[in-house]
């Protein structure tokens, strides 16, 4: 359902207002307004996935659709809460529907079996205006709320063929045969003429190969959606994000108030009171990098080698961790501990190698320490991703920029940033 | 070889199968804390919480689904919890943990206890029972975008107790009854008005003109003859606010011309109060319902979050009156009503009442949705603090069950990174205060107050439960009698409570022994008589600050504490100015900061 109003219109209802409370006295009305307008995709629902999805689904985003190609083992039960002990071999995605839709029936939860890899680049622009405009800014028409019309815009938009089963909401199947169209040229040239930039949707990859969050990357950077990607193993997790090159937000400031030039006693020259507790917002803007500069960042100049000292080493245990995952298609695997260790060790050998770096700079310590997903650390991981997330959806709030590394061990959760300045 | 199950190495593994934990509170953190739990492995959980489930909990407290609001938190959460793993024990309790059953015994079942709280006198009194049981604790708290979390363990780290923390903010009378200078005044006037008509009246929350205000006073001779005149004066002393409404059969319209019309015009005959301040203007209710607005434009957007007209809040004024003396009327002779935010009369009527206050004395009006937070002191809170704090909480944990002790930190999350680009800042644990009046090896406290003033009672449930955190105190005086004065048996002592202390012989340098049996603490109270407490001062603990405004930030003491004391375990300090950037206050913080700061919390 498309809610073709101005955004200035009131779009919570009572209903949202009591169950949100808690969060709209932190964040504030708009924001949360913002993220009832937004959609986003999560592909991989692990443990990591698990956590950003309720994360997500609890803050009241329009639509959440969970994406996973993996059946579900006997090893999930213990990784993730969205998966009943009795779904083995089910898809991941599917099993977790009923857990996550239930989480908050006023988000739309849908759930894709498919591979990320097999999607077709415009697969991840379904997520965008086109034709889900959660937030466009047009002049209001006379164009009612009903289901009708949202099918005409599509009929109009004649891509029809291109929408899965998977993405019409599960509630609203049409009953019109919308192909024909209606034609409403001044409608679509009021929708194609805005900038698609106005729409908030977002895409999060967790658990997902280097060249796979690159490609990812590359195009949603294309069309204006933000991307975040993550993943814990073991004992580490980390968050990576590409809000884009210019991303607008808003930070709430104390509002700064001036006394009067002149102080007479006289009550007259008394002004009312005001509450010191005002705030002002105070509009920004930041820049991001790409994952691939992110990651190619070039350690041989002597600006780079002098800033090692104040580099978390965490950034160079990624590298060898998704490393690990190109070339063994996998995550280490406790299964295969001995194999797996001395893989870690010869990887992070190499890593620092191409890297022309020393190889002390990360000790063997890790290697025992980075298998498999533990919750504790998914919870973190994906407490901190989940609120950036919902932070770029509602435009408020400095973004953590670019990456967070947690490191369970030490307790130490650092944000840094990686990329060309 | 390490041989790993998951990620954890097998006798981690296999101790987290066996022993038996408890979580104290179902709630924002809570229902995270079992999920982790479950999902890490611990096979033995016991949770309580007194409870139940309302929908404000739902954006958060995800164990629970619209379709148990009004049931018990911690049944619920077992419930849920146990979907992710059949084959776990959970047991729930719906109660409270300061409960007598729960003894020093059945805290000694567990190998960790771990706190899920809002509130200090629960923290205070878990404490107590862990150094008496001599488990460890994992403390934590969360507002908002902030959280902490921290491990107690007897003898080796500080206990909850250790530092001071600040106490609650309290306004002084005559700012509330006199000169509200901000809305905060006039909401906590208003709910004193409530008790004062509906509910449980206060001798301490007086809402009348206060004649004795020193602040009145041309000169000081002035304020004693003010204070006697009043006592003549019936209308305002003599007869008690909820006496003078039931005359009146709660008419809403006397109700409101005797608060915003008699009593603000009583105010401005004290002149000198206005000398440099703006004076309030009374409010006349046929003058302003003569004056109303003609249209009632429709309202647009969320109902909570306008701000309504004067006559607006006239209106809900009088049909909340009406309403809750109905409600009155209905549970009979003698009942009095007990303020809710969540009763929505109850939040009309000081939603009503407060803003009429401010609109006298010239303050911005504000929506019932602000008014709420206020009144109803509520913390904002979300998913992803809870989240991270819980996963803290268990990572905690496992280091405990490795024997690890040392490795355990305290965690502070930040809103945003500090300078060293840290979220997380882990710091090194303290060692426990000597002085400490709980856990030290023979608590010892001087308490100055004024022995022909306080009476038993005072000392029973200000001193002793609300300042000291007992549930239960015994006290026996120290006169080589053994005198007992207080007894936790119900009704023993009730003679004693009207009394004051110096009745008993109880003068300058007397000692009291306070015990409370169930968590094992016996605390030795030095009286220090003094007449010169500040207004509206009861008592004072030697030793202590009194809350006022906060420390100046530069003071040579805090930047060598800053240098020298850093407790942050990563490389040491580079720079001179603090080092924890306390996204909080903006400033670089010493612990003293961060206690202040991050207080909320706790």
């Amino acid at each position: 359902m498309i809610d073709m109003i101005e955004k200035e219109d009131p779009v919570i209802s009572e209903e949202e207002a009591a169950q949100y409370d808690r969060q709209i006295r932190l964040w504030g009305l708009d924001a949360q307004k913002r993220l009832r307008g937004s959609r986003v995709l999560l592909a991989g629902v692990g443990g990591l996935g698990a956590e950003v999805a309720k994360n997500l689904i609890l803050a009241g985003v329009k639509g959440l659709t969970l994406l996973d190609h993996e059946q579900v083992s006997e090893d999930s039960c213990r990784a993730q809460f969205l998966v009943p002990v009795t779904a083995q071999g089910q898809n991941r995605a599917q099993a977790s529907l009923e857990r996550a839709q239930n989480l908050n029936p006023m988000v739309e939860v849908h759930a894709d079996p498919g591979r990320i890899e097999d999607k077709p680049d415009d697969f991840f622009l379904q997520f965008d205006a086109s034709w889900t405009p959660s937030e466009i800014c047009i002049k209001k028409v006379a164009f009612s709320r009903q289901h009708r019309s949202y099918l005409r815009v599509l009929g109009v938009l004649g891509q029809l063929d291109k929408l899965g089963p998977t993405h019409q909401s599960q509630r609203h199947q049409p009953t019109h045969d919308f192909t024909r169209g209606h034609g409403v040229p001044g409608l679509v040239s009021a929708l194609f003429g805005h900038d698609l930039g106005k729409v908030k949707c977002e895409v999060c990859l967790t658990g997902c190969s280097r060249d796979l969050m690159v490609r990812v990357d590359q195009l949603c950077s294309k069309h204006n959606i933000k991307v975040f990607c993550g993943d814990v193993h073991g004992y580490y997790g980390y968050m990576f994000c590409n809000l884009g090159p210019e991303h607008n937000y808003v930070e709430e400031k104390p509002k700064v108030v001036k006394p009067p030039a002149d102080s007479n006693d006289g009550p007259e020259a008394k002004k009312a009171k005001i509450d010191p507790n005002e705030t002002t917002m105070v509009k920004k803007t930041t820049s991001f990098c790409t994952l691939k500069e992110a990651l190619e960042v070039d350690w041989t100049s002597e600006k780079a080698k002098a800033g090692l000292k104040r580099t978390p080493v965490d950034y160079f245990l990624l590298h060898v961790l998704l490393k690990f995952h190109t070339d063994k298609g996998r995550d280490p695997d406790p299964k295969s501990f001995p194999e797996d260790s001395q893989l870690l060790r010869q990887i992070r050998d190499d890593v620092l190698e191409a890297l022309a770096l020393s190889a002390d700079l990360l000790n063997d310590d890790f290697i025992s320490y980075c298998f498999s997903e533990m919750s504790p650390v998914c919870a973190v991981v994906g407490g901190v991703l989940g609120q950036e997330v919902v932070k770029a959806l509602s435009q408020r709030d400095p973004p953590h920029r670019n990456f967070f590394f947690f490191d369970a061990r030490k307790g130490n959760g650092v944000v840094d940033y990686f990329g060309p300045n | 070889m390490v041989q790993l199950v998951g990620s954890l190495r097998r006798e981690l593994a296999e101790s987290l199968s066996t022993c038996k934990v408890l979580v104290v509170g179902a709630g924002g953190i809570g229902c995270e804390l079992l999920k982790n739990l479950v999902l890490t492995g611990f096979k033995n959980i016991e949770v309580i919480d007194l409870d139940t489930i309302d929908v404000s909990n739902l954006n958060r407290q995800f164990l629970f689904q619209k379709k148990h609001v009004g049931k018990s938190k911690a049944q619920v959460a077992k419930e849920s919890a146990l979907q992710f793993c059949p084959s776990a024990n959970i047991t729930a309790y719906h109660d409270s943990i300061m409960n007598p059953d729960y003894n020093v015994e059945f805290f000694r079942k567990f190998m960790l206890v771990m706190n899920a709280l809002d509130n200090r006198a629960a923290r205070n009194h878990v404490n107590r029972m862990c150094l008496a049981a001599d488990i460890p604790l994992i403390e934590s708290g969360t507002a908002g975008y902030l959280g902490q979390v921290t491990v107690i363990k007897k003898g080796m780290t500080e206990c909850y107790e250790c530092q001071p923390k600040p106490t609650q903010k309290t306004f002084p009378g005559c700012t509330i009854r006199n000169t509200p200078s901000e809305p905060i005044h006039c909401i906590v006037w208003a709910k004193y008005l409530f008790n004062q008509l509906f509910g449980e009246e206060d001798a301490d929350q007086e809402v009348s003109p206060d004649t004795a205000d020193p602040e009145a006073a041309w000169n000081p001779e002035d304020t004693a003859a003010r204070a006697t005149a009043s006592e003549k004066d019936g209308d305002i002393k003599r007869v008690s606010t909820k006496e003078w409404a039931r005359s009146t059969g709660y008419d809403s319209v006397k109700l409101f011309n005797k608060l915003f019309k008699d009593d603000i015009m009583y105010l401005l005959t004290m002149d000198k109060l206005w000398k440099k301040r703006k004076a309030p203007i009374p409010l006349d209710w046929q003058q302003l319902e003569n004056m109303r607005p003609q249209e009632e434009s429709p309202a647009s957007g969320l109902k909570d979050q306008q701000v309504l007209g004067v006559w607006g809040y006239c209106q809900l004024f009088q049909h909340s009156v009406e309403t809750l003396r109905l409600q009155l009327q209905e549970k009979g002779e003698g009942s009095e009503l007990v303020w809710d935010k969540d009763d929505p009369p109850a939040m009309d009527f000081v939603t009503a009442a407060a803003n009429l206050r401010m609109h006298i004395f010239s303050m911005n009006m504000k929506s019932r949705f602000d008014v709420k937070s206020m009144a109803g002191n509520i913390i904002p809170a979300i998913a992803t603090t809870n989240a991270v704090i819980a996963g803290l909480i268990v990572l905690e944990g496992l280091k405990i069950l490795s024997g690890e002790l040392e490795s355990c930190r305290t965690i502070f999350l930040n809103k945003c990174p500090n300078l060293r680009k840290k979220l997380l800042v882990p710091c090194i644990l303290d060692p426990p205060s000597a002085n400490c009046y709980v856990c030290a090896s023979k608590p010892e406290v001087t308490v100055k107050l004024n022995v022909q003033k306080t009476t038993v009672l005072s000392l029973q449930d200000r001193i002793l439960k609300e300042r000291f955190g007992m549930v239960a105190p015994d006290v026996q005086i120290e006169d080589g009698k053994g005198t007992i004065l207080i007894s936790s048996e119900e009704g023993e002592t009730e003679a004693n409570n009207n009394k004051f202390l110096g009745d008993f012989g109880i003068r300058n340098g007397s000692r009291l022994q306070a015990d409370d049996f169930l968590q094992d603490y016996t605390l030795l109270i030095n009286v220090l008589h003094t007449e010169e407490l500040e207004r509206d001062v009861e008592f004072e603990v030697v030793g202590e600050a009194p809350d006022k405004a906060p420390p100046p930030q530069n003071n040579q003491e805090e930047v060598n504490s800053i240098t020298n004391g850093n407790k942050d375990s990563a490389q040491p300090s580079t720079s001179s100015k603090g080092e924890h950037h306390c996204s909080f206050c903006l400033h670089g913080c010493t612990k003293a900061c961060r206690i202040k700061c991050f207080s909320i919390l706790f």
